[in-house]
């Protein structure tokens, strides 16, 4: 059996019901997955995150690891007696320690010292052991904070936001040092993040959360491609959210609420400028320019028509003067 | 679909009790533990002589019509008007100082920052007794009312100087903990937003009024709570000036009167009051949102006062400071000289060794519950434990006798069912300062454990280890520096301590604050200024540790 773990039902309120930060989660996770949780903040992403963890007790519902139960209704196992591991946000380092004292926390780094040892080799923070934790940078410390948590040797490892805390320029380092450090060590991932970009480049499957409700698992590309409804598509990026009946021949769409009908997601750069002349069988937008931005390589450029706003990116290289009347096609089936 | 409101409410409310439900089954299947229901039985059991008090309310009491139609009005008033007058005396003094050293340079403003702590040390009984002979001063002003204006009117007059008399020794001592922590919160509340008033256009004056006051709220709130019940608790200065209050009531009913039943009943009416009165704190509390800015920085930067303005400072700083402190410590060392050979069957050492004995024993004993308890509740997450310790540090606002009457009927009970008798033993007096301290040292470790560990403690669950291990290496060495100042906090309280030592201590055992209590009494002021000296130099050392302490971490 390859499922590591698997959740089923999980439900959990705050506030006496008032808020509900979790309605019947169920998914499930395969040995060896990175997987990404992603969602607007109040989705209730991390709440899940320390359910399974065993930091917070659900109101409802099961979870597997491993194949053994670790909590329903009448069992609950503790997070001490969990097989996972969890780098928090924060790094969580303990200030009293130093880093090599943080790393051999955990009760099983004991006997994993051979692993420690790679660990700190191989993310090059093996000179830093007898620092403190305040006197090293905040890579360095998101680095000591994930050897912690592997040195236990968990199956399954957990990330709280692991790259939120760093500021641009380390992010992009970081998130490959950590995609090499997984492969590595062929861990199971179930990460949390805010930043869909992330999830992008790191997971192998993305599960949208969005108020407290799974909106769609799926792979980074079919998620970008084919969002089950608005909130996933507009939390990938700019798009165009557009009745379907002018555009019949996209095949992807979805009922959307606000419009009451079914409608296609349609990104800015999937759309460019046509001259009157083309085949009249492309479906075609007509529209007045109302605004026109440049953003350096490419311009964004809105369009109003007496039924729908849309926005484009329109390379630099063709001139549009607002007010003036263009017409944009789809470059997308 | 519309539905009626009834049932809407209904639904809300079996929801609540769902909810409930299924935290306390949770509570029960899971949270349960080796450090979850000690800590829960015991936060219930230092709750006992409080429930005992309150339970005490419906029994019946023979006495009670009588003391309900002769004296509890005038207790009630009596309270009334020394809460009001001393939170009032202790406002101005404690916000106005804590705003002047806060804010402006001048001259002697390091020194008096720090000196205007001081008057902590001393208790206000022994404030009292240095001012005992102040209102024969205005003697010849009431013989000179009474032979030019009227009977009547020297008695109001007489009366309104006793209050005042009594108000202002008081306050003069209690401000201390409403500037400690206004001056915290001034500190604290940084620069930034009075310099964003400043470029909008406000002088001074008008940013104290409309920023910095508003924002301390919460701060100087807590430390007038602070005075209020320490003015309730006061048994000796009441006492010294004749002010018949609810504790000095307590007292007379009970050992005057011999009528423990009705002095219960007055105890229970007095916590009701109390309770009422934190509520009612909480909720204006909760109404109000005032935010402390974090990382704003602190503010350094001091307006610099020229000379007559810096004259002004220094002298308001001091009205309090010789008033609170250096009268009565100078009128009592004039005494302690006087009277240094007719107090020579005084035993100054046993006196020293058993306050410093019983106030070491009992500060080790609450610092290492309250961790504990804290900590259990903490890491677990347990709301039922959190709450039976909630029950356990409500001891902080009851009255010293109120909290004796209680342990001693506990202790009847007792006695009753066992055949065990307790009373009269240390045990049971430091059961008693367990009851009325746990909360001075459970609010600082609860706050450090919190903003240090609580995150820390997660990181070590997730890693596998130990609550022991949890303990051990991470939350009591973060939180070691604040464990030493909520012990330091409970000595310093519990070598003032007076009406739970005086009713509760073992035969024939004095300490410093039941002696200078009983000498007094005995109309031996001079004599009683020897081990009220003793005492104030105790608490002075820890008191200016604390102090330095505090400026060293703002």
């Amino acid at each position: 059996m390859n499922k590591l773990l698997t959740l089923s039902n999980i439900s959990k309120s705050f506030d006496r019901d008032r808020v509900h930060a979790l309605k019947k989660i169920s998914f499930e996770c395969d040995k060896g997955d990175v997987i990404s949780i992603v969602g607007s903040s109040g989705s209730g992403k991390s709440t899940l995150l320390r359910i399974i963890a065993g930091l917070e007790i659900p109101d409802k519902g099961e979870i597997t690891l491993d194949g053994n139960l670790i909590n329903d209704n009448n069992t609950f196992t503790s997070a001490e007696k969990r097989d996972c591991s969890l780098v928090f946000q924060d790094f969580a380092l303990f200030p009293n320690m130093t880093v090599i004292e943080n790393i051999c926390f955990g009760k099983k780094a004991a006997n994993n010292e051979t692993l420690i040892d790679e660990l700190m080799e191989f993310t090059v923070i093996t000179d830093l052991a007898d620092r403190y934790p305040h006197e090293i940078s905040g890579g360095q410390q998101q680095r000591v904070a994930l050897v912690r948590a592997l040195s236990n040797n968990p199956s399954l490892l957990l990330l709280d936001e692991p790259l939120s805390h760093l500021d641009l320029e380390l992010k992009d380092n970081v998130r490959n040092e950590l995609i090499n450090l997984i492969q590595k060590v062929g861990a199971t991932v179930l990460m949390v993040t805010h930043d869909t970009k992330d999830a992008m480049l790191m997971a192998d499957k993305i599960i949208v959360l969005n108020d407290g409700q799974i909106d769609q698992i799926n792979s980074p590309p079919k998620i970008f491609n084919f969002p089950a409804n608005a909130y996933v598509a507009r939390l990938f990026g700019k798009t165009n959210i557009l009745p379907r009946e002018h555009f019949p021949d996209i095949s992807h769409h979805f009922f959307d609420l606000d419009f009451g009908k079914d409608v296609v997601s349609i990104r800015p750069h999937e759309l460019k400028i046509v001259h009157k002349n083309v085949d009249t069988k492309i479906p075609t937008i007509k529209g007045k320019v109302v605004s026109v931005q440049s953003l350096g390589s490419y311009s964004e450029v809105l369009l109003v028509n007496d039924e729908i706003e849309v926005s484009a990116n329109i390379e630099n290289d063709q001139k549009i003067e607002i007010g003036s009347q263009i017409i944009l096609t789809i470059d997308k089936k | 679909m519309i539905k009626p409101a009834g049932s809407k409410l209904g639904v809300g409310l079996s929801n609540s009790i769902i909810k409930i439900f299924r935290i306390l089954r949770q509570e029960f299947l899971f949270k349960l533990n080796f450090w979850t229901i000690p800590a829960f039985l015991i936060g219930l059991f230092i709750f006992i002589p409080m429930a005992e008090v309150l339970s005490s309310l419906t029994t019946y009491s023979s006495n009670w019509t009588h003391l309900k139609d002769t004296v509890l009005f005038s207790y009630l008033s009596n309270s009334l008007i020394l809460i009001i007058g001393t939170a009032s005396f202790s406002l101005i003094f404690g916000v106005s100082c804590a705003w002047i050293v806060s804010n402006y340079t001048f001259r002697f403003r390091k020194i008096l920052e720090w000196l205007l702590v001081l008057p902590l040390a001393i208790p206000t009984y022994i404030s009292a007794y240095a001012y005992f002979d102040i209102l024969e001063l205005f003697n010849p002003l009431l013989i000179w009312i009474r032979t030019n204006i009227g009977f009547e009117i020297m008695q109001l007059v007489n009366n309104s100087l006793v209050y005042l008399v009594t108000i202002l020794v008081m306050a003069s001592v209690l401000y201390p903990y409403i500037y400690l922590l206004a001056r915290a919160s001034f500190i604290r509340q940084g620069k930034q937003l009075s310099d964003a008033a400043r470029t909008l256009g406000h002088n001074s004056k008008s940013i104290f009024w409309k920023i910095a006051l508003p924002m301390a709220r919460p701060a100087i709130v807590a430390g007038m709570s602070l005075v209020i019940m320490e003015t309730l608790n006061d048994y000796g200065a009441v006492k010294h000036f004749g002010v018949p209050t609810f504790t000095s009531g307590i007292f007379r009913t009970w050992l005057g009167m011999g009528d423990l039943t009705g002095a219960l009943r007055l105890s229970g009416i007095l916590m009701l009051l109390i309770f009422s009165l934190l509520i009612f704190e909480k909720k204006l509390r909760s109404r109000s949102k005032y935010h402390e800015i974090l990382n704003s920085k602190p503010s350094s930067e001091k307006k610099l006062l020229n000379k007559n303005k810096s004259i002004i400072a220094i002298c308001c700083c001091s009205i309090p400071l010789v008033l609170g402190f250096f009268i009565p410590v100078s009128r009592m060392i004039s005494w302690a000289w006087i009277s240094r050979n007719s107090a020579s069957d005084l035993d100054g050492i046993e006196l020293i060794g058993n306050s410093l004995g019983l106030a070491t024993i009992t500060s080790l004993t609450i610092v290492a519950i309250a961790t504990f308890l804290v900590f259990s509740a903490r890491y677990y997450k347990s709301a039922i434990t959190y709450f039976s310790n909630r029950l356990a540090i409500l001891g902080y606002s009851i009255p010293g006798a109120v909290i004796a009457i209680g342990i001693l009927l506990f202790v009847a009970q007792v006695n009753h069912l066992t055949n065990y008798v307790l009373t009269g033993s240390l045990y049971l007096l430091i059961f008693a300062y367990i009851v009325r301290y746990l909360a001075v040292a459970w609010q600082p470790i609860n706050a450090g454990i919190e903003s240090n560990c609580d995150s820390l403690n997660h990181a070590s669950q997730t890693l596998g280890s130990s609550a022991y291990t949890s303990l051990t290496r991470v939350n009591l060495p973060l939180i070691k520096d604040t464990i030493i100042t909520a012990g330091l906090l409970v000595f310093i309280d519990t070598v003032k301590e007076l009406p739970l030592t005086l009713i509760l201590r073992p035969f024939n055992f004095e300490t410093l604050s039941t002696a200078t209590f009983d000498l007094s009494s005995q109309a031996q002021i001079a004599e009683s200024s020897i081990p009220a000296l003793y005492m104030i130099m105790i608490v002075l050392a820890p008191l200016i540790f604390l102090n330095y302490r505090l400026e060293n971490i703002e």
